[in-house]
């Protein structure tokens, strides 16, 4: 009756401990696709806010200073403590700029610990040569121009015409 | 001598008490597996007690809603000092994705000072053993400031 059982004592003498050291040594790695602490590439990144609207618990907030130059510095923060790592934002991410990695000791104190942010410089788009202003009385100019030359040439023509009448009236007198 | 050891056996005990305020019942699941053999915690003596009076580390899970808020707050009243606060999971810190409902008054930032929390929704056993790990450092050195 006792005898499987002895078997499987047997066994757990020569068997490793199931309870993990951890701890104490590393941390075991979490299983495959574990949705963990947030990574966020601010390089692809193209601003366009749809992890943002996504969100369910509103964990994400953007900053958009405007610089001197024209540029924007834009700065996402995205808080863990506010996460539900649901993976919304990445599989929205059209650049793939938000994935979610499998480090999950997610521990501290400050509230800082908890943020993932990411800062970069959208830059304007290039300044036009002219300004529309200058574009349209650069057009009347060209406009003008072609005016006068246009009413020179007739000028210019009719004292051609005028001879040529006046000696056909004289031929036919 | 005999203050001595009593510390040196309070450093190797520190009780546990969990108040859920509203949790969705994750994190709690995830607490109790933290003192079974897997993960065995209670190796380093966090032992769940039944109650508040005995505890060292209140872990606090779920979203404080308004029917829980007067008991943690009586709860907490009754824990004895120095202890320390740990809230376990996104609902306490913030609010989750219950966050701006009515039937929510959190964060419990408001009610209590929080020593350290373990983020995730979920967070693994692994993250809360370290989280603990860290609160039973921390009341250490909350005692010994205490003793001064």
């Amino acid at each position: 009756m006792i005898l499987p059982y002895l078997g499987q004592s047997f066994k757990n003498l020569f068997s490793k401990p199931v309870t993990e050291a951890f701890p104490v040594g590393d941390a075991p790695k979490a299983a495959e696709g574990y949705r963990g602490r947030l990574h966020y590439d601010p390089e692809l990144c193209i601003n366009c806010g749809m992890c943002m609207r996504v969100c369910a618990p509103q964990a994400i907030t953007r900053e958009i200073v405007p610089l001197e130059n024209g540029d924007q510095k834009i700065t996402f923060t995205y808080d863990m403590t506010s996460c539900t790592f649901c993976r919304m934002c990445s599989d929205f991410c059209a650049k793939k700029a938000i994935t979610l990695t499998d480090d999950y000791l997610i521990v501290g104190s400050a509230h800082e610990d908890f943020l993932v942010t990411g800062t970069f410089i959208k830059t304007a788009p290039p300044k036009p040569k002219f300004t529309p202003e200058q574009l349209e009385a650069m057009k009347k100019a060209a406009a003008a121009k072609k005016a006068a030359a246009a009413a020179a040439a007739g000028e210019a023509e009719k004292p051609e015409e005028k001879p040529a009448a006046e000696a056909a009236a004289k031929g036919e007198e | 001598m005999l203050q001595n050891m009593i510390d040196n056996s309070m450093k190797k005990s520190p009780w546990i008490f969990h108040i859920n305020a509203g949790s969705c019942n994750g994190c709690d699941i995830e607490l109790v597996s933290v003192l079974t053999p897997r993960y065995d915690a209670e190796r380093y003596g966090f032992k769940l007690c039944g109650s508040p009076r005995q505890a060292d580390i209140v872990v606090v899970s779920g979203p404080i809603t308004m029917q829980s808020r007067e008991r943690l707050r009586r709860t907490l009243a009754q824990v004895p000092e120095p202890f320390c606060v740990v809230s376990l999971g996104s609902c306490p810190r913030s609010g989750n994705v219950f966050k701006g409902s009515y039937a929510i008054d959190g964060p419990l930032e408001k009610y209590v000072h929080v020593d350290v929390s373990v983020a995730g929704c979920t967070p693994k056993p692994e993250a809360i053993i370290a989280g603990l790990a860290q609160a039973a450092e921390l009341l250490e050195k909350k005692r010994k400031e205490a003793r001064k």
